[in-house]
């Protein structure tokens, strides 16, 4: 992962966590909103209702105090009037229920039930407290079956009688209340009737644990409500319990729909997520910007880097700032200037010690076959005088054409060494190159006198042809071989290995002699380094060379005692390369 | 002093001209037209057509007779009278009997009404008593087929218009035998609540209506020109016996407390009876328990019961007996509650449809729709069975009352009925 996506994920990361805290906190902030104003609302609709009942009951008292003054109720309790009479006088005050009873609570008329006169007014006589409350609430028996009101109990002028009047909780009564849009107020009576605003609630069971919880408390409790599967229809109510002489006569119901406080939580989550989804994008992109602008040096201080180290000493990054990236790209361009110097220092420095040693090589040759000629001509100036002078002339001659001829050799392996060919390549079997080299040192191997050097070949089966040239590869491989022979002057093993390697054939070329020590096998490739006493130096050199033209690589290992191995890596393919097919000129 | 005297003197004559005229105006004369409301709605008087409607019914037989007449009928005991028929005898083998028919009856076309042979003879070996009995009912009225389809009968009026169910105008049969009646025309409005009849009567647009009996005595005591019958109704529980257990039937009865009823809902007016016909058309009627036990319904039905209870809830008299039916019914476990469609039990009104016990019962078999008992039968056994067989509880029998204006005089027997010209309306 580069630098510059770590540090896009980085301020990527944070910015989407940033957002969503935000939103998440404002989210939370809002809902809790919300339900402090509805607990308000539905606290304010409970004391309405309480302010309503309030009002009520003193309205129903006077009623029922006129009721019971009236004319009527009282030729009902003098027992002069038909025993539906309760009707008219229940209607005229106004009364929804209306009983006038005898002081043992015998019922003599009934306004709305009048099938029941003669028997005993239960309603009235539920509680014990019915003669010493103001109002209170009742459930009548009717016809229909039963029906909750708001009551009161007044003695007929004259005490005769006793007026029991009511007025039913209706929906009627909720819907006086006017709540807010949104917000309605129901009524559990018992033992299972639920009203509203507009009458009988359906799917009332639903609230039975919150008014449960109310009855078996007897104190005020929350809880909400999922009308519909969608959770829009969802209601939170405030339910608060209805008392008579400590007894439960009732449970209101504030409710609020969540329909429009989940459309407005849902709304500003939306809104939250549109922005913040918005505030990631622009974060990410200004992350994007900001990154790019903070990696675009370090970047090209990376190109840079990988340029140099790729040997391009010449490469610079261009100085955008004068900040910290500035100064690095700065010391990099004079670190970048300072290798460039050195390396050409060094070339130059290196060139100027291959030039001596060349030099001292060529001393050292030339001095060899120069020594016998200069002895040789001052042999012959001497013997000139004497008698002898024809056969030393013979020998001297013999001996001048022969120094002569060495220094041509000499002379012909420098110059061969300078004129290193292009190689030719073409698809060639290498086991074929390894047999046929060995088969040139079969003579040595063999001679006579010579000491035993062991040959062993284990060449990969298959798979090994590639492209190259044959004749250089020969004379490569058989300047590793005459180097290994020379190795082992004691005699030994030489092993020769093909293997198929990750893509390439590998030639290990090894021996069994005194080995090479570290420095050696450091200085081994240089031209004209030798650790033979008559070697030129090049030979390796050569081998070098030659595997370098096939883009291969060359490598020696081996420890002082343990002998030597040099390997080759030589690709199958030289795809850029010209290729002659074809038998070799 | 002589013009004193001349004074006093046509004084005195204007005293006794005004005296005369009051004196006319009271006695009976021709002519006006008495107007009528009642509940029921009649769909036609054919004796033919018997309505499943028991207001219905009762209201066809008490006004059939005023159109079509029988050969003998019945007076207020029952007892046969000739009618169409002056005399009748057997025949020399007593298989059959012979009806001298009256002479110069006219049909309501004007035609006379007269039998081949001046007689009608029944082929009946019965004793007369029972034959008689049959002859007076309803359905041997004797009816002719006009050629327009109409039907003519031979009574003291004729249909000069009926809407079925509606109203109806019957007016004087000038020939009629017995002498043409005082009235020119009755107007008759059916099917009216008893409370827009009285709204009626208030305002002076009807001579006579019909009133509840619990109210006869408020009427009565706010000074109202009331008439009453003898308890010419009967007030029953009437089963679905296949749906309804004879034990809960029974339960139910027992739970009803009748004398509540009857002292607070119906004023007094009418009396407590287990048996379906009155006391005064039978005597028997005690035989008939109607007492209340609790105890025994807890016996009876140990378990609370459930029952479909249907009434006529815009009739004024039979909703407050049902709904305090229904709280009696509660105190035995039974619930009563208001259905549509078939109910286990309802709360009707039967008619008294004639004054002899067995002819009432016939038509009560044809309401109810079970058999009907044998003219042989004791009235007594045949009651019971009927009661038995029907699932018919009885409960009271009421009077049928009605409200008169002031010029109405000589109700109810229509034929005599005339319209008092100086009375208010």
């Amino acid at each position: 992962m580069t630098f510059r996506t770590k540090l896009l994920f980085i301020s990527s990361f944070m910015v989407a966590g940033a957002v969503a805290l935000v939103t998440g906190a404002v989210s939370i902030s809002t809902r809790r909103a919300f339900d402090t104003i509805d607990r308000e609302r539905r606290e304010a609709l409970l004391t309405q209702f309480r302010d309503e009942l309030a009002a009520r009951s003193v309205e129903l008292a006077r009623r029922v105090e006129l009721a019971a003054a009236s004319p009527g109720v009282q030729q009902i309790a003098a027992g002069a009037a038909e025993y539906d009479r309760a009707q008219t006088e229940a209607a005229s005050a106004d009364l929804d229920f209306l009983d006038v009873v005898e002081p043992n609570l015998t019922i003599i008329s009934s306004a709305h039930w009048s099938a029941r006169f003669g028997y005993q007014n239960d309603w009235q006589i539920a509680s014990d407290d019915w003669h010493t409350s103001e109002v209170f609430l009742a459930r009548i028996p009717t016809p229909e079956g039963s029906a909750m009101a708001l009551t009161a109990v007044r003695p007929v002028v004259g005490g005769k009688a006793l007026v029991a009047g009511g007025r039913r909780l209706s929906p009627e009564l909720l819907k006086s209340l006017g709540v807010a849009p949104g917000m309605r107020a129901l009524l559990w009576l018992p033992p299972g009737e639920v009203i509203d605003a507009e009458g009988s609630v359906r799917d009332a069971q639903k609230l039975a644990p919150l008014i449960q919880e109310v009855r078996s408390t007897n104190r005020e409790a929350t809880g909400s409500v999922q009308w519909t599967p969608d959770r829009r229809g969802s209601e939170a109510f405030l339910a608060l319990p209805i008392t008579r002489a400590g007894s439960l006569t009732g449970v209101l119901l504030a409710g609020t729909s969540l329909s429009t406080q989940l459309g407005l939580e849902r709304s500003i989550l939306r809104t939250g997520v549109v922005v913040g989804a918005s505030g990631i994008v622009i974060g990410v992109l200004l992350g994007w910007w900001t990154t790019e602008r903070i990696t675009r040096p370090v970047e090209r201080l990376a190109a840079g880097a990988r340029a140099v180290a790729g040997g391009d000493l010449s490469a610079r990054v261009e100085v955008l700032s004068r900040d910290e990236i500035g100064e690095l790209a700065h010391a990099f361009n004079r670190m970048t200037e300072q290798l460039l110097e050195q390396r050409e220092r060094a070339i130059q420095a290196e060139r100027v010690a291959a030039w001596r040693e060349l030099a001292r090589r060529l001393a050292h040759e030339l001095k060899n076959p120069l020594f016998p000629l200069q002895i040789t001509i001052e042999n012959l100036q001497r013997a000139r005088e004497s008698s002898e002078f024809d056969e030393v002339f013979r020998e001297s001659t013999t001996t001048l054409l022969a120094e002569l001829g060495n220094l041509k050799t000499i002379i012909g392996r420098f110059s061969d060494f300078a004129k290193m060919p292009a190689p030719q390549f073409e698809t060639v079997d290498i086991n074929e190159i390894v047999r046929s080299v060995m088969k040139l040192n079969d003579a040595r191997l063999q001679a006579e006198g010579q000491v035993k050097v062991e040959p062993r070949l284990e060449l990969a089966s298959g798979g090994t042809q590639i492209q190259a040239d044959p004749d250089q590869l020969r004379r490569a491989l058989g300047n590793l071989v005459l180097n290994a022979l020379d190795a082992m002057p004691e005699g030994g093993t030489l092993l020769v290995r093909t293997v198929l390697h990750d893509g390439s054939v590998r030639l290990e070329v090894s021996d069994s002699g005194q080995g090479l020590t570290d420095e050696e096998c450091q200085r081994l490739f240089t031209p004209y380094y030798t650790t033979k006493q008559h070697g030129t130096g090049l030979g390796l050199a050569i081998v070098q060379s030659v595997v370098s033209d096939h883009r291969g690589k060359i490598s020696v290992s081996g420890a002082s005692g343990r002998g030597t191995t040099f390997t080759i890596d030589l690709p199958l393919t030289q795809a850029d390369l010209m290729v002659v097919t074809g038998e070799p000129a | 002093m002589r013009r004193t005297a001349l004074r006093s003197i046509a004084a005195a004559n204007a005293v006794l001209a005004l005296a005369a005229g009051l004196e006319a105006a009271r006695r009976p004369h021709y002519g006006g037209e008495l107007r009528v409301e009642m509940r029921a709605a009649v769909a036609s008087l054919d004796p033919a057509v018997v309505p499943d409607d028991p207001a219905a019914l009762g209201a066809q037989r008490q006004w059939m007779p005023f159109v079509f007449e029988t050969l003998v009928s019945l007076d207020d005991q029952g007892r046969a009278r000739p009618w169409l028929a002056t005399s009748w005898t057997h025949d020399t083998a007593r298989k059959a009997w012979i009806f001298q028919v009256r002479k110069n009856v006219k049909l309501h076309d004007g035609s006379i009404w007269s039998p081949p042979g001046g007689s009608v003879m029944v082929p009946d070996a019965r004793p007369i008593e029972q034959i008689l009995r049959e002859l007076a009912g309803a359905r041997s009225a004797v009816v002719v087929k006009a050629e327009d389809g109409s039907l003519l009968g031979t009574g003291p009026f004729r249909i000069a218009k009926w809407e079925p169910g509606k109203a109806a105008s019957l007016v004087a049969h000038d020939q009629y035998w017995g002498g043409r009646p005082f009235l020119d025309s009755i107007g008759v409005q059916m099917g009216r609540s008893l409370a827009d009849q009285a709204s009626d009567f208030q305002i002076g647009k009807v001579d006579a209506v019909e009133i509840a009996a619990r109210d006869l005595r408020a009427s009565k005591q706010r000074g109202t020109t009331i008439a009453s019958t003898q308890p010419m109704e009967t007030v029953a529980l009437q089963f679905d016996g296949s749906r309804v257990p004879a034990p809960v039937r029974q339960a139910l009865s027992l739970s009803i407390d009748r004398t509540a009823i009857l002292n607070v809902l119906l004023q007094k007016q009418g009396e407590i009876s287990g048996a379906l016909l009155p006391r005064w058309l039978t005597g028997y009627s005690f035989l008939f328990p109607g007492e209340r036990d609790l105890g025994k319904t807890k016996q009876l039905v140990p378990a609370p019961q459930s029952l479909t209870f249907g009434y006529d809830r815009q009739d004024p008299v039979i909703r407050p007996i049902a709904e305090r039916i229904a709280v009696n019914a509660s105190e035995a476990g039974i619930t009563l509650r208001q259905g549509t469609g078939a109910m286990d039990v309802r709360l009707v009104r039967l008619p008294v449809t004639a004054s002899d016990a067995w002819l009432t019962l016939q038509d009560l078999t044809a309401l109810l729709k079970v058999v009907a008992p044998s003219p042989a039968a004791d009235p007594y056994e045949a009651e019971k069975a009927l009661i038995e067989s029907s699932g018919v509880i009885p409960l009271f029998h009421l009077p049928r009352g009605w409200l008169l204006s002031s010029r109405v005089k000589n109700w109810p027997r229509l034929e005599e009925v005339w319209l008092d010209a100086g009375a208010s309306q």
